[in-house]
């Protein structure tokens, strides 16, 4: 099941350096998307549909006495109100639990929670009717704070924590007797907005021949398909999710995909017509779910030779109203808690605590950003208590081939991050920065540098088998189609899948075709999350590619008459490496497999090299590989205005073989954006559970004027042995290492540490007062 | 209401209601679903638009206010089946990731490039101050505008 | 917090073509009629129902509204101008170059393309960024209704949040700068380097003979209800040194006469401490 899939194309080509994997080629959106006819949602212009417009509680917790629907259905133009009881199949929609119904019933418990669905001819009467839904809601006492939750009784649910995660491993008291220096801290890390351009949206379709199409922005079209499937009581068959273009995603339409198709599907069913629901901007920042906040309490302990020997960590997790995707990301913030070191005795508890705020959703680093600020801030106190370089210090603990993770993991390759680290502190030529740094003065400013390491294992998290299938055909003209289920929302990935396919059968790049977007005709290739697109996706598509590949050797070495270990088959032509000048072209090959009755076709299978971490210890081998990530910040602070000016970013991954250059540049700047955004201004600010800073005027993302230098990554090409040509996944690992690097550059420049994101210029400057 | 304008180049004539935005008027009605909703609001820049060549926010006017007026979206950028430089720039350059903000930017770099053919990085940030990225960090963006007036220059249009 | 961003409501629209017309239509229908230029402020305010007009009056194809022009020691300008318009002229660099220093930092290109300077003032945000300069070059605004027009200081215009003196059938018509030599500058602090609200703003414009202030104006946006000329801070200053230490004093002193409102933009101590800040850069390099 688990083939060193490195070694075999490694092998397939001979030694020689690979034709397509590593180069930088056209993408297969790029046409569509400059030319501006790429098709994303709400592109799709279907003559008739419905306009769907969710009722939500205004309040935060409260008892839902009645629905009176009458109201509404008198508003001319609308066609239907929908609440719980309507819905044909289960009325849930949660990620992991079934605690979340789609449309809620009896109880609401967030501020926005769905109570009904109001469809309607067009917008006028839609937005008519939900304003004259008329519900009788009881108001009861609401919760905003875990702490609190945890030491109330606020009834939200039956249980107050709908999960933990525990990690044992060593012996944690002990451990701490022995060292000679220990640090504890609280942090607290916030909730930040996705702030995606392109907002929710899903068009329902029912279709003449029965069954029921979604469009609709979602990561995970199979998910969607059995959400909606169950939402309507269909079998999965008689549902198509088709996934456009996404207008980015980054975790945000993995959690709300599922939800938002389930609302348009519900609409269409029992309407009989097209529905479409589309969030405005204001719907996207108060109800989709966001960042899961967490409070922190972190104790490292070490000894003073500069070794970490311990870690003590609690944290909450505020879960909100509903479970979301509280589960996974916590249990993968547990997972990475350690940060990138080497420390043989951890006790790590973390809890899930619901409350009324919204529900925790995925978002770019999932929970490690959270607890990777805790982590990299204890790293940097514990190297200034012990008089140890922040870079040395993290040199001396960092993971290597054999470490063993706080997990029990061993990892016995693909560890880079060593010489990531190393390689990153020459870039930005740390040692004769951190001298002159702190101290020096410009003005009214001060520089500072500061260093963060990251690491994010690659795959899904915890309960679900993490599983992707492929499909390659080779056409009778040598033309390829390949299919996957992965989804292109702006990272690249299904062009780096044809291109391993292209390398692997010996085509040019153009000849393959790649098909992704709709579950009736591309295989189940799990969810476009986690890191796991080209990691796991793509190594289906070697999986198959290398298939048909075999097939093709042993045909051409028929037709050539020599041995199969001596064709070669490269750039669209197959030859015998002793008679290099007798060409066969690649198109001849396709047609004799036709002609020959052998399989054109292969479907590519695999699962994730990982298992199931013990509940009780946390031991296990959570994620197959790991993805490592190293930033230094250079910052400047103006003391009179607390004004953080980060200079330049540093980045460095990890991340096995790099399959597209120019793409992962963009990923990388694209995390630095995100992660400046979430260490300076980014924050969603709630009072009593509504969002207050709920439009771009006052959520602040960056723009084009607060992009520092970027330096381009520095990789180090720690290739997976079982992956399709050694690449491990790349999407987030650059976004979690950048506030954690720009953190501990404002501490070098001001003095103070912040132990709570994002360090805007208020909170700065009076910290620099207090301080 | 009847307006009569221009759009890409063709004279148009169509039936507008006052409160309907452009934004909606250009995509809804006349089908040119390169420009985006974003927020609705004018602060994302994704719905921008080229009217008597500068961009505005498509969001912020209303469909009736076209009367008179030469628009331009990415569909008008070149002829069926080609592609421009701008265009060509941004796909060498990798200037896009999910594509949903490519459209504002590109023609936000058409109007920088039309009066000042040759921006510094500097010019290049205050013409798409404006327009808002999530997935690419801006750099290859400026990569793409500055490979675009390089282009230009050679000739190419 | 924002209201929900919903579809614009239904209203009359008219597109008169004269002053005339204007007025007409805003005797007849008073307060239920509102006045259309950029639209950067109005559409948004009308999606989330904070506005609801019965009449949208489009200004847009009144041409005698645009204009720059010197009329004897007076800078004009129409109060129809697009701000990108008075950004790029010369004239206004010239005559009134702290006013362009400020609109090169006011919101961003596609909305300047709209935006006007009549519709930045009327909407009449403390934190409108155009009014700290004018306040600051003594600007006067003509107001056009129904009983003939008048002439009005900017500093009497504003009368608190979003609110000013215009009768509800007047029209702004242009906007008067008295042209005076002399250094002046701008500053503002937002919460990023682009396209961002400012949280506090200063412009001063001085006259300085012999190492002296012998005429000072400092105008503060976004730390009051209104854009504000600090009267304390003008009144230290004038006729006094141009030195380091009176400008410590100013910028001591103008924290007297600030009063901020905290909201989830800023706190209103934060606000205070920043019009401090600005008020001693601006003077530092007005010196």
């Amino acid at each position: 099941m688990y083939q060193d899939y490195l070694d075999k194309v490694k092998k397939l080509l001979k030694g020689k350096d690979y034709r397509v994997v590593g180069k930088n080629v056209r993408r297969v959106d790029a046409i569509e998307k400059v030319s501006g006819r790429a098709k994303y949602t709400t592109d799709f212009l279907i003559e008739n549909a419905l306009i769907v417009r969710p009722v939500r509680s205004p309040y935060p917790h409260a008892l839902i006495k009645n629905v009176d629907k009458a109201a509404a259905l008198g508003v001319p133009g609308v066609v239907a109100v929908i609440t719980g009881e309507d819905i044909t199949g289960e009325n849930l929609c949660g990620y992991y639990l079934d605690d979340q119904p789609l449309l809620t019933y009896g109880k609401a418990r967030y501020i926005g929670d769905p109570v009904a669905l109001v469809v309607a001819k067009d917008e006028e009467a839609a937005w008519a009717g939900a304003d004259a839904v008329s519900v009788d809601y009881k108001e009861i006492p609401s919760v905003f704070d875990p702490k609190e939750a945890l030491e109330g009784n606020f009834g939200i649910h039956d249980k107050k924590s709908p999960a933990d995660v525990k990690i044992r491993k060593g012996d944690v008291e002990n451990a701490f007797t022995e060292c000679d220096v220990i640090v504890e801290r609280t942090y607290k890390a916030g909730a930040q907005d996705h702030a995606y351009i392109e907002p929710e949206a899903a068009i329902a379709i029912p279709e003449d021949r029965g069954g029921i199409t979604v469009i609709s922005t979602n990561q995970g079209p199979f998910r969607t398909r059995a959400t909606v499937a169950r939402i309507l009581g269909r079998p999965e068959s008689e549902v198509r999710i088709v996934t456009p273009y996404i207008g980015g995603a980054f975790g945000g339409k993995d959690t709300y995909g599922p939800i938002i198709s389930a609302m348009a599907a519900v609409a269409a069913d029992v309407t009989g017509q097209p529905a479409v629901i589309v969030y405005t901007r204001y719907d996207s920042f108060n109800f989709r779910f966001k960042r899961c906040p967490f409070d922190i309490r972190y104790k490292t302990g070490a000894t003073k030779d500069g070794k970490l020997k311990a870690i003590d960590v609690e944290y909450l997790c505020d879960c909100g109203g509903y479970t979301g995707q509280v589960i996974g990301l916590m249990r993968r913030a547990a997972y990475h808690a350690t940060g990138v070191y080497e420390i043989a005795n951890c006790r790590i508890n973390g809890m899930a605590v619901y409350t009324n705020n919204l529900p925790p959703g995925a978002f770019n680093g999932f929970g490690n950003p959270q607890m990777l600020f805790a982590a990299e801030t204890q790293m940097d106190l514990l190297a200034e208590e012990l008089g140890i370089d922040p870079v040395e210090f993290r040199l001396k603990n960092a993971l290597v081939p054999g470490s063993r993770l706080g997990t029990g993991q061993i990892l016995d390759h693909s560890v880079g991050i060593k010489e990531l680290i190393k390689k990153v502190a020459d870039k930005a030529d740390w040692k004769t920065k951190r001298a002159e740094t702190g101290m020096l003065r410009n003005g009214t400013k001060r520089r500072g540098i500061g260093v963060g390491c990251s690491w994010h294992g690659c795959g899904t998290t915890g309960f679900k088998q993490d599983w992707a299938g492929a499909s390659v055909i080779i056409n009778p003209d040598g033309s390829v189609m390949y299919s996957t289920g992965i989804v292109e929302i702006g990272q690249g990935t299904i062009t780096s899948h044809a291109m391993m396919v292209a390398e692997t059968l010996g085509v040019p790049y153009d000849w393959v075709k790649v098909e992704t977007n709709d579950t009736s005709r591309m295989p189940d290739s799990g969810e476009t999350h986690a890191q796991r697109g080209t990691f796991i996706g793509g190594t289906a598509a070697v999986d198959a590619a290398l298939k048909l590949r075999e097939r093709l050797n042993t045909l051409a070495a028929d037709l050539l008459g020599c041995d199969e270990n001596q064709v070669v088959i490269e750039n669209g032509e197959a030859y015998n490496m002793n008679d290099p000048f007798q060409k066969l072209p690649f198109p001849d090959l396709a047609r004799q497999l036709y002609q020959t009755g052998l399989s054109p076709a292969e479907f590519g299978f695999i699962k994730a090299r990982r298992g199931y971490p013990d509940p009780e210890t946390g031991q296990g081998d959570p994620y197959a590989a790991y993805t490592f990530g190293s930033t230094i910040a250079e910052v400047e602070v103006d003391l009179e205005t607390g004004e953080v000016n980060v200079l330049k970013l540093y980045p460095g991954v990890a991340a096995g073989k790099i399959i597209q250059p120019e793409v992962v540049r963009g990923q990388v700047n694209g995390c630095g954006m995100l992660g400046l955004g979430y260490a300076l201004t980014e924050t969603v600010v709630r009072e009593r559970g509504k969002m207050i800073n709920d439009s771009f005027t006052d959520y602040v993302i960056p723009t084009i004027k607060d992009k520092p230098e970027l330096e381009p990554f520095v990789a180090v090409e720690d290739e997976y042995k079982y992956s399709g040509y050694g690449a491990k996944g790349v999407g987030e690992i650059a976004f979690i290492a950048t506030p954690l690097a720009i953190a501990n550059a404002v501490y070098d420049a001001t003095g103070i540490r912040f132990y709570d994101l994002p360090l805007n210029a208020e909170k700065v400057y009076f910290g620099m007062r207090e301080g | 209401m009847k307006v009569t304008f221009k759009l890409n180049g063709q004279i148009a004539e169509e039936e507008v209601n006052p409160n309907e935005t452009l934004l909606d008027f250009l995509r809804n009605k006349l089908k040119m679903t390169s420009v985006k909703k974003g927020c609705d609001e004018g602060e994302c820049g994704a719905c921008t638009v080229l009217v008597g060549g500068k961009p505005v926010r498509s969001c912020l006017m209303l469909a009736v206010q076209v009367q008179n007026e030469e628009i331009t979206t990415l569909e008008g950028l070149a002829k069926p089946g080609e592609l421009s430089v701008i265009q060509n720039a941004y796909m060498e350059k990798y200037g896009f990731q999910c594509g949903f903000c490519t459209s504002g930017m590109i023609l936000a770099t058409k109007a920088l490039l039309d009066e000042n053919p040759n921006p510094t990085v500097e010019a290049i940030k205050d013409a798409l101050e404006g327009n808002l990225c999530r997935c690419t960090g801006y750099e290859q963006i400026i990569e793409s505008v500055l490979r675009a007036a390089e282009l230009r220059k050679s000739g190419n249009y | 917090m924002e209201a929900e961003i919903r579809p614009l409501p239904e209203f009359e629209y008219v597109a008169p073509a004269s002053l005339k017309e204007v007025i007409a239509v805003l005797r007849e229908h008073g307060d239920t009629a509102k006045l259309l230029s950029g639209g950067t402020d109005l559409i948004p305010r009308m999606k989330k129902l904070a506005i609801t007009p019965g009449v949208v009056v489009d200004l847009n194809r009144i041409s005698e509204l645009s204009f720059i022009d010197m009329r004897e020691d007076s800078l004009c300008i129409g109060a129809g101008t697009r701000l990108t318009d008075i950004l790029q002229s010369p004239l206004v660099q010239e005559k009134a170059g702290v006013l362009v220093e400020a609109i090169r930092v006011l919101a961003s290109p596609g909305i300047r393309n709209r935006a006007t300077i009549g519709g930045n003032l009327c909407n009449a945000s403390p934190a409108a960024d155009t009014a700290p300069p004018l306040l600051s070059l003594d600007a006067s605004v003509k107001l056009q209704g129904r009983d003939g027009d008048r002439v009005v200081a900017l500093s009497q215009f504003f009368t608190g949040p979003g609110e000013t003196i215009r009768r509800v059938d007047e029209i702004l018509t242009e906007v008067l700068i008295p042209y005076k030599q002399g250094p002046s500058a701008f500053l503002k602090i937002g919460r990023r380097k682009g396209f961002t609200l400012s949280i506090a703003s200063v412009a001063a414009f001085a006259v300085i003979t012999d190492g002296k202030f012998e005429d000072i104006r400092v105008a503060l946006g976004a730390v009051a209800e209104t854009p504000i000329l600090s009267g304390k801070v003008e009144n230290l200053l004038k006729g006094t040194e141009v030195s380091e230490e009176n400008i410590e004093k100013a910028s001591a002193l103008v924290k007297e006469e600030v009063r901020p409102i905290s909201d989830v933009r800023a706190s209103a101590a934060y606000r205070k401490e920043m019009a401090s800040v600005l008020v001693k850069r601006v003077l530092n390099k007005i010196a």
